[in-house]
């Protein structure tokens, strides 16, 4: 059907398209005409230039701690994630008994909310931690840690469903073909296994880095930022400049562009050297 | 199973309407119900067109007294018809609140200032009162916000904060041979007060208790004790000693010249205490109140409002009429003739920005609150705040302990007050600051050098911002 | 005979690791039933005749916080937001699948593009559009969803319609549909597994989601992610029990959801991977 009369065309775009203008294009303009005018409604802007942006690094070191603190966790996450939802997933293709409850358990604390998620492990960190005598909030290296742990028990389950889904996908033919050749399990993982998975790679890469960039509810409810605001990322940092002092949301909606750019970069970029090595093998 | 499917959902979607209905009447009326004002005393009557009833929606600041409200709400309603909407902010986050929830549509109409700072900040909202009820009936018209001659903040409740002493434990104490002193009027100054504490440390498995101090809780949010009432004594001194007139633009200078006596107060606290100093981030005020009321310490930090918290707590050992104040020495000169910490930062402003209408149900609902009988039971024995009105008589004050002893320290007039100067603190990112230089301090991961290096470095950066 | 003693270790580390995994929940369960001053200095012992109170926390939490309205609001704001997001955004992605046009693509990468950019971003200036639409509501809330969700779940449906032959709908012009019968009649019906894809990550991130009510409805209406942190915040009588009991209360209807569903999410997790 290459000719829809418009009538129906619109019928089919307009209930979302109005949706998606209201709810999200139209504040990412105004977000981003905004971040250029100091202001606090929306009615009493005025240009700022880009004095918000200078302010955004120069009037408080929260924000660079707070993109270091981010790109280290995403780093880290992203890393231990991969590397143990694909150990996980090789475990799990190898008809074993009880398979299907094993992945069902890995999965769930996936299905579980943010804030709900920040506030169990708090409960376990510091139970942990009192029997050194000191508590989550004694240092941001605790809460980096914190929040490695959380997001790997929430983000592993998931990324092992996708690399079994990619694992058992490969052709049987290969595994056997590798196996009458005389390959070791270690050789057929690194020639054959892990080439042919490198899509799931790139998606789960893609998500984790994602996630853990993006990450907020976890951040609230687990450190809050304590101590201070050196364990608060990127998100919470953002959140913290809009609502928690007045004066400061053209900052704080300068710093979310700078935000949302980075991200933006680091996904674009991730994607494309994906693209390559998926080619390449 | 994608059979299965379709009837879970129905069940499910069943249920939400079912609990979304449940849920309705608790949802607040963002719409006036179009009622008639008075109860039906003719059926037949026409309902009066002119005063339809309207909502007052208040932005409260205190979670002690949240449920309270909720009482006071359904009062107002049966007497006047008119609906009061309260929401109360969470610990620490009133302002952030405040700015989110004025720029709606359905902003707050009657929320609260704490005082000239607040005023600043606030100056595009807050209509001038001085033409109110309530205003008229302030006993002391010096309390209120001002600014050339319009009155913008009228404080609504007198408090008193100081060291809440559980004096059972106390005699427990005194009865010990080798006691340092015998009763608590000889705890008059930091000398005593040290020594005593330290004994009793020495011998609190003897007394039954944990620690001296309950729990400095230096949780973000939960540290306002620390980083603003116990603030208040060098801030004071600081600008009693210098002259300083604390209406003026002059407060934009601090040197923390008493800081080793915050440094003395607070090293007791912190070191006489249930808890480790490594781990005071994860407490809040609550645990602190509530190891008070357990008995598990003899000593806390706090205001009359908290007797609400330790009588709430379930278990609780202490006697009213074991609850007595201590002011909070610190090592100042002179100290013998000092009192506790009166005074407010509880100021009731209208929204300028509301209709007129909006404005003057406000007006009413907080004059009612305050001089019609209902209302002032309320005041008095459920949010048991000590108002400065001239519409209550004696016999109308709060009967709580604590409430008793804020009056007992005030009509004494050998020891002087010492008040509230803490409304006059740069921001709340200043007072966050702190606190969470306290803790790091605590924790041992900062000096006291740093702690105040920080304090006089951000009080000039943050004041007027 | 090696073999199996390597499958045997392989599957006592792997049900190590299982229960693991789901012993942060145990432990907060456990701890619903111990009194509020016993739980945080020692969350890892077992409630005993001192400590252990009964259902305490759980009546006590469900009152504190206004569960059960929270709850209610979940419910719908979840089951509608995603049955609004299944129907258009199927219907768009049908639409501008099939016809191909500069406007098409526009519409595509605009919405695809949506996909990166952070809440942040717009987390103002959207409370702010829904203030002054009167959007901050339920049923308003359910139109923020759409425009937000649009993104993932255009794109997620437009992969899988690409695959599906154009002759059965061709020949439903044939026969005289018109589009919309076209759709409803013949390509829905197609959709379904996919759909189920869309509808269950929806759910769990609507469900989930704290800062978008939080900044919208969250003063007036509170879901389970909202009543869980106002009961950290202070409010007068934080309650570590109470916590506790909410805690668990928050996790048991997405854990039934789960349980009753689990192939289909699973299924979807795999399958909108690899259409991604």
């Amino acid at each position: 059907m290459q000719k829809m009369p418009k009538r129906y065309y619109a019928f089919f775009t307009l209930p979302t398209l109005i949706a998606f203008v209201v709810a999200f294009f139209i504040p990412l303009l105004l977000g981003i005409y905004l971040s250029f005018t100091t202001f606090t409604t929306v009615t009493n802007s005025r240009w700022a230039g880009v004095s918000n942006y200078v302010r955004a690094f120069s009037e408080d070191n929260n924000f660079i701690n707070a993109t270091i603190f981010t790109v280290k966790f995403a780093i880290v996450s992203v890393i231990l994630i991969n590397i143990l939802a694909f150990g996980l997933a090789l475990l799990l293709t190898r008809k074993m008994r009880g398979e299907n409850g094993f992945r069902t358990v890995f999965f769930m604390p996936n299905l579980i909310g943010g804030i709900v998620l920040g506030y169990i492990w708090l409960l376990i960190i510091n139970g942990i931690l009192i029997n050194f005598g000191v508590d989550i909030t004694y240092s941001a290296t605790y809460g980096f840690w914190g929040l490695v742990v959380l997001m790997n028990w929430q983000m592993v389950g998931y990324m092992m469903i996708i690399y079994i889904a990619g694992i058992l996908a490969i052709p049987t033919e290969i595994i056997e073909a590798a196996k009458i050749d005389g390959a070791s399990g270690w050789q057929t993982l690194k020639n054959i296994t892990f080439p042919l998975v490198m899509p799931a790679i790139t998606i789960c890469t893609f998500l984790t880095l994602a996630n853990s960039f993006k990450l907020f509810d976890q951040n609230l409810s687990l450190t809050a930022g304590a101590p201070g605001r050196e364990s608060s990322m990127l998100a919470l940092d953002i959140f913290n400049t809009f609502y928690g002092r007045n004066g400061y949301e053209g900052i704080g909606q300068a710093k979310a562009v700078i935000f949302f750019l980075f991200v933006a970069l680091i996904v674009l970029l991730q994607l494309r050297f994906s693209r390559k090595s998926e080619l390449e093998s | 199973m994608q059979k299965k499917l379709l009837p879970v959902m129905s069940i499910l979607m069943i249920a939400a309407f079912v609990l979304a209905a449940c849920a309705a009447p608790a949802a607040p009326a963002t719409e006036a119900p179009v009622e008639p004002a008075a109860p039906a005393e003719a059926a037949t009557e026409v309902p009066p067109a002119a005063p339809a009833t309207g909502e007052v929606y208040y932005l409260n600041f205190k979670p002690e007294v949240a449920e309270t409200y909720a009482k006071i709400a359904d009062a107002y309603k049966a007497e006047t018809g008119n609906t009061l909407k309260v929401v109360t902010a969470a610990a620490g986050t009133y302002e952030q609140t405040l700015k989110s929830e004025i720029a709606k549509s359905d902003a707050p109409v009657l929320f609260q200032i704490n005082g000239p700072i607040g005023y600043q900040a606030w100056k595009d909202y807050t209509a001038d009162l001085k033409d109110t009820e309530l205003y008229q009936h302030l006993a002391d018209k010096n309390l209120a916000v001002t600014d050339n001659g319009g009155v913008y903040g009228i404080p609504y409740v007198v408090e008193g904060y100081g060291i809440i002493v559980n004096k059972a434990i106390f005699d427990k104490y005194f009865a010990m041979d080798n006691a340092m002193v015998k009763s608590l009027e000889e705890i008059n100054n930091f000398e005593t007060l040290k020594a005593v504490v330290e004994d009793m440390t020495a011998n609190k498995d003897a007394l039954g208790i944990e620690g001296v101090f309950c729990s400095t809780s230096l949780k973000p949010g939960e540290d306002w004790r620390w980083q603003t009432h116990l603030m208040n004594l060098p801030v004071f001194y600081e600008w009693r000693d210098n002259n300083i007139d604390i209406a003026s633009d002059a407060t934009k200078d601090f040197q923390f010249q008493y800081s080793d006596n915050y440094k003395n107060i607070f090293d007791l606290y912190i070191q006489n205490s249930t808890t480790s100093s490594k781990l005071l981030g994860s407490k809040s005020v609550d645990d602190s109140m509530a190891e008070f009321a357990l008995g598990q310490c003899a000593m806390v930090q706090n205001g009359n409002w908290a007797w609400g918290q330790i009588n709430g707590v379930q278990g609780n050992t202490v006697k009213p009429e074991d609850v007595k104040f201590l002011p909070i020495y610190t090592g100042m000169p002179g100290e013998e003739k000092q009192s506790i910490n009166v005074g407010t930062e509880n100021f009731f402003a209208i929204n300028s920005q509301a209709s007129p209408e909006k404005q003057k149900l406000a007006a009413d609902f907080i004059y009612w609150l305050f001089s019609s009988p209902t209302g002032k039971k309320f005041v008095t024995n459920d949010l048991k705040f000590i108002a400065p009105f001239d519409t209550f008589a004696e016999n109308e004050k709060p009967t709580d302990p604590l409430a008793k002893e804020v009056i007992r320290y005030v009509s004494n007039t050998d020891l002087f007050n010492v008040a509230w100067a803490f409304v006059k603190f740069p921001n709340q990112t200043f007072k966050n600051d702190f606190g969470a230089a306290l803790l790091k301090y605590a924790q041992g991961n900062m000096s006291w050098d740093d702690v105040k290096n920080l304090v006089v470095t951000e009080w000039a950066s943050e004041y007027g911002k | 005979m090696k073999k199996s003693i390597r499958e045997n270790i392989v599957y006592i580390l792997v049900l190590f690791l299982a229960i693991l995994f789901l012993s942060p929940i145990f432990i907060v369960f456990m701890n619903s039933f111990k009194g509020r001053f016993f739980i945080s200095d020692t969350p890892f012992a077992l409630p005993n005749a001192q400590t252990f109170v009964g259902l305490e926390n759980y009546t006590s939490g469900i009152v504190k916080t206004g569960f059960l309205p929270a709850l209610g609001y979940s419910l719908f704001i979840t089951i509608f937001s995603v049955g609004t997001i299944v129907l258009f955004t199927s219907m768009t992605a049908w639409c501008i699948t099939r016809v191909k046009s500069r406007l098409s693509s526009f519409i595509y990468y605009l919405l695809v593009f949506s996909m990166i950019v952070p809440f942040q971003m717009v987390m103002f200036t959207m409370s702010k559009m829904a203030n002054i639409l009167h959007l901050d509501n339920p049923i308003g809330i359910i139109v923020l969803y759409l425009g937000f969700g649009a993104g993932l779940s255009v794109f997620i449906f437009s992969g899988f319609i690409k695959t599906i032959p154009r002759e059965i709908e061709e020949a439903a012009t044939i026969d005289g549909c018109n589009p919309i019968q076209t759709f409803f009649l013949i390509v829905f019906p197609i959709l379904r597994p996919i759909a189920i894809t869309v509808a269950i990550l929806n759910t769990m991130w609507i469900w989930n989601d704290y800062l978008l009510p939080y900044l919208t409805i969250g003063s007036n209406y509170k879901t389970i992610p909202i009543a869980v942190q106002y009961l950290q915040g202070g409010y007068g009588s934080k309650d570590m029990g109470a916590m506790m009991a909410l805690l668990v209360l928050a996790i048991i209807p997405i854990v039934i959801f789960y349980l009753t569903s689990q192939k289909h999410i699973i299924k979807g997790v795999a399958a909108g991977a690899v259409k991604g």
